[in-house]
């Protein structure tokens, strides 16, 4: 017993102050990991930071944000969801082939496409939720669930795309040289889920149920309808995605885009968000998206380097990247239990 | 074959002899400026059993943790058959023959009980698989040498109750080459029937000559199944006695340091003004059949020794704990069956748990963990910092947290001030009745009574107040009334009038 008191006074003892400055360059890591991308290849390449070449990134990573956006809510709650990619997928040829193949008129062809991404997302909060099943699992049955749909649905063949999916996809604000529909569908995606969960009573309690759940439970959050809540969000905002991505590549594909899955958790996470829970935000999205945008393109623009290897460079920079945030933040060697 | 031999060869020479089997002289632990253990020693008889008692903080861990080798630094000698020896871990421990039975059961449920008996050392065939015939039958035959023999130990062990588990663990330590068994509150979690079986057991293990150290708060057991006692008070071993020269009355005194008066208050009627909460027959798989109730502006003490079901019975009132049976009423207002947390918030009802690392938000501000419970009163979709900054101001204010900073993240706070902010969250909006488990644990002495007096403060405006603790202290000091919970019943009901400790050990 004597000992039990011991430990706890030793534990209760307030832990040294991390000076302020201290504190944002930890806060800004990944903000120093993209300046340094940033310079790295505007010396090294000639073409990366000519205005076209810097609205490429951001068309590339438009769609990518809009996965991001509801993504970062399910993370914040320290679940995952893998299917987004398949869910964009399904939204994206379900509306096409009701489009296309059976002739339903389209924003309402386009809005159905968006709503089964969303109640599938439902479904595998739902599922989670009350069997007790990992969201890592349930959201992996979702996936295989969705891809399955859009082989069915497509019997394996190209959808030319819905009239919306077009606009979204392809069109400017202004006519030529304005800028693209999907960037700022993508920034008003981004803002919305900024606001929500900076201001909100339900961002609050996205953040306190990643926090901690028994300790959300206690102070009665509903941490199971919060979950489902953000899993229904992220199916939508794959949506989004699928209807905004199909229009960019101008058809509806039978075959799923993988890298987009990882891509998105990948960015998430670069920018500081915690698989854990509790930690991040949309701005942390933000900064993770245009790293991961500015190598992908970096790499594009310097022509020296085999493109076959570029994916390997990705991935080693990426680790890099990773590595520095977590020293940075001080968290690497520590363990988050108890 | 080499370890299961052994076991052999142990009992063979398990010959009565004149020095003991182990002793401990002038032993001192001293923690940080703590001194845990001071100048104490103990022996241990072969074939005895041997007690260990003294309230919460005596020494009686330290002293076990050293008998174990859980500490190798420390001051005195440890003799083992009369030769010095140095412990530097639990298996060098175990390896000389001293084995640990810990409260909390390192049993494989999923195993069978024969599986469990010889985890790790399982006897083979000449062809290195495991010889299932031979790990049955000698499991049978061990078993029914402690009249355990209707046990089946070809069944998954989690078939059978905690009871027998422990008694399956305890034969694995044997086994695994102990004669010399600690253990530590080994009947907590058990139910009457299987503390008699646990004591069948060491009756047993008597008979084969082994030597038991027993650590146990609850004295009517030790009374009965100890040899000897020997009583620590303030890190001091106060006296060794032989039991059966011993009354309980005596030891209590020395457990306490003083003389104690040998009656036991009479049993309370109650009878309140305006009932805020009232509990009947509630009952789950850790508790059975507890009532009370509680009254406008009145604490109520719920005392039990650390497994007693007092935590469980707080996490059950507040929906976090599922019950099988039984009505609990808030101010007139029938609870169901299945209710949440946020149930249990909106009609009345605040907790602190005994664990603030689990009610807490440690990286989060002070405010956000404040206001939480509240958030839609403040702002029913957009709470605004400022409005949040002002409930949680005066809510600090009022359990005087320090430093004062809403900002400041509670994990930067002294334990102390982090159960006030656990307090603090529910100030703003009062509850009816408040339901705090171990309000005091691990505080200073300060700390300590701010929050006791923040609790008598609760009372004074009229609040009813749960107090679920397993300090003495702590329920002595602030309860009206005091229950005392024994192995998931409630075995006692007083006024806290004249009552002083040794009432409540008594009773547990």
């Amino acid at each position: 017993m004597t000992v039990q008191t011991e430990t706890s006074a030793v534990t209760s003892k307030p832990p040294a102050a991390v000076p302020t400055w201290r504190r944002w360059i930890i806060v800004l890591a990944p903000l120093w990991t993209l300046l340094a991308l940033g310079l790295f290849f505007s010396i090294t390449s000639q073409t990366f930071l000519r205005p076209i070449n810097l609205n490429n990134i951001l068309v590339q990573i438009s769609t990518l944000a809009i996965f991001g956006t509801g993504l970062t809510f399910v993370l914040l709650t320290g679940e995952i969801d893998l299917s987004v990619a398949a869910l964009a997928g399904l939204s994206g040829m379900l509306s096409a082939h009701l489009f296309t193949n059976l002739g339903w008129p389209d924003p309402w062809a386009s809005f159905i496409g968006i709503g089964a991404a969303t109640l599938l997302g439902l479904l595998s909060g739902l599922a989670s939720v009350r069997f007790r099943i990992p969201t890592f699992m349930a959201t992996l049955a979702v996936q295989l669930i969705a891809t399955g749909l859009v082989l069915f649905i497509s019997q394996g063949r190209v959808v030319n795309v819905t009239p919306l999916s077009d606009t979204l996809g392809t069109e400017r604000i202004g006519g030529p040289g304005g800028v693209q529909i999907l960037i700022v569908v993508a920034l008003i995606t981004l803002l919305i889920g900024h606001l929500v969960l900076r201001y909100t009573r339900f961002g609050r309690y996205i953040y306190m149920t990643g926090a901690s759940k028994p300790a959300a439970r206690l102070a009665g959050v509903n941490t199971d309808r919060i979950i489902i809540i953000a899993l229904t969000i992220c199916g939508f905002t794959a949506g989004i995605a699928g209807i905004v991505h199909a229009g960019r590549v101008a058809s509806a594909q039978p075959q799923i885009n993988g890298d987009f899955l990882i891509d998105a958790i990948g960015a998430v996470v670069l920018g500081g968000t915690s698989l854990n829970g509790g930690r991040g935000g949309i701005m942390q999205t933000v900064i993770g998206l245009l790293i991961y945008g500015t190598l992908r393109n970096g790499l594009d623009n310097i022509p020296q380097i085999d493109p076959m290897l570029k994916k390997v460079i990705t991935g080693i920079v990426l680790l890099g990247a990773l590595v520095v945030n977590l020293l940075f933040s001080g968290k690497a060697p520590r363990d988050r239990t108890g | 074959m080499g370890a299961w031999s052994q076991v052999y060869v142990l009992r063979e020479a398990a010959v009565s002899s004149p020095t003991p089997v182990l002793e401990l002289k002038h032993i001192s632990k001293n923690f940080g400026g703590l001194q845990a253990l001071d100048d104490v020693d103990f022996d241990l008889r072969e074939g005895e059993t041997h007690a260990l008692v003294g309230e919460n903080g005596a020494g009686k861990s330290t002293l076990m943790r050293i008998l174990a080798g859980v500490y190798s630094e420390y001051e005195g000698e440890y003799l083992l058959d009369g030769q010095r020896i140095r412990l530097q871990n639990p298996n060098e421990a175990l390896q000389r023959g001293i084995g640990m039975i810990h409260q909390e059961l390192s049993v494989m449920p999923e195993l069978s009980v024969a599986e469990n008996l010889f985890l790790g050392h399982q006897p083979t065939t000449r062809w290195g698989v495991v010889d299932w015939k031979r790990m049955n039958a000698v499991a049978e035959e061990e078993l029914g040498k402690l009249g355990f023999g209707n046990i089946d130990v070809k069944q998954p062990l989690e078939k059978y109750s905690l009871g027998t588990q422990q008694v399956v663990e305890v034969l694995r330590v044997i086994l695994s080459g102990a004669r010399v068994l600690i253990m530590d509150e080994p009947t907590t979690a058990l139910s009457p029937a299987e503390v008699e079986r646990l004591i069948q057991l060491i009756d047993a293990l008597r008979q084969q000559k082994r030597s038991i150290i027993y650590i146990s708060h609850f004295l009517d057991e030790v009374m009965r199944v100890a040899d000897r006692i020997t009583v620590l008070r303030d890190a001091r071993k106060v006296a060794t006695l032989a039991r059966a020269e011993t009354t309980m009355n005596q030891l209590i005194s020395l457990i306490l340091g003083r003389e104690v008066n040998a009656t036991l208050p009479a049993a309370t009627s109650i009878s309140h003004e305006h009932t805020l909460l009232e509990v009947r027959g509630l009952t789950a798989d850790v508790y059975q059949d507890v009532s009370f109730s509680i009254g406008q502006g009145e604490i109520v003490g719920l005392y039990g020794a650390i497994g007693a079901g007092h935590f469980d019975v707080a996490r059950t009132l507040f929906g976090m704990y599922r019950f099988d049976s039984g009505t609990i009423i808030v101010d007139g207002h029938a609870f169901p069956r299945n209710f949440s947390a946020r149930y249990a918030i909106q009609h009345g009802l605040a907790y602190a748990t005994e664990s603030r690392r689990k009610s807490l938000f440690l990286d989060n501000a002070i405010y956000k963990n404040i206001t939480l419970p509240h958030l839609s009163r403040i702002g029913k979709y957009i709470p605004r910092q400022t409005q949040e900054l002002e409930v949680a101001r005066p809510a600090m204010a009022t359990v005087n947290v320090q430093p004062p900073d809403p900002l400041n993240p509670v994990g930067k706070l002294s334990g102390g001030n982090q159960q006030k902010v656990a307090i603090a969250r529910w100030l703003t909006f009062p509850p009816k009745v408040f339901i705090m488990s171990e309000p005091t644990r691990g505080m200073d002495v300060g700390a300590k009574s701010e929050v006791l007096g923040t609790l008598r403060n609760f009372r004074n405006e009229g609040y009813g107040v749960l107090v679920a603790s397993s300090e003495p202290e702590t329920v002595l000091a602030v309860s009206d009334r005091i229950l005392v919970m024994s192995r998931g019943r409630i075995v006692a009901h007083m006024e806290n009038k004249n009552l002083d400790k040794d009432v409540l050990m008594r009773l547990l």
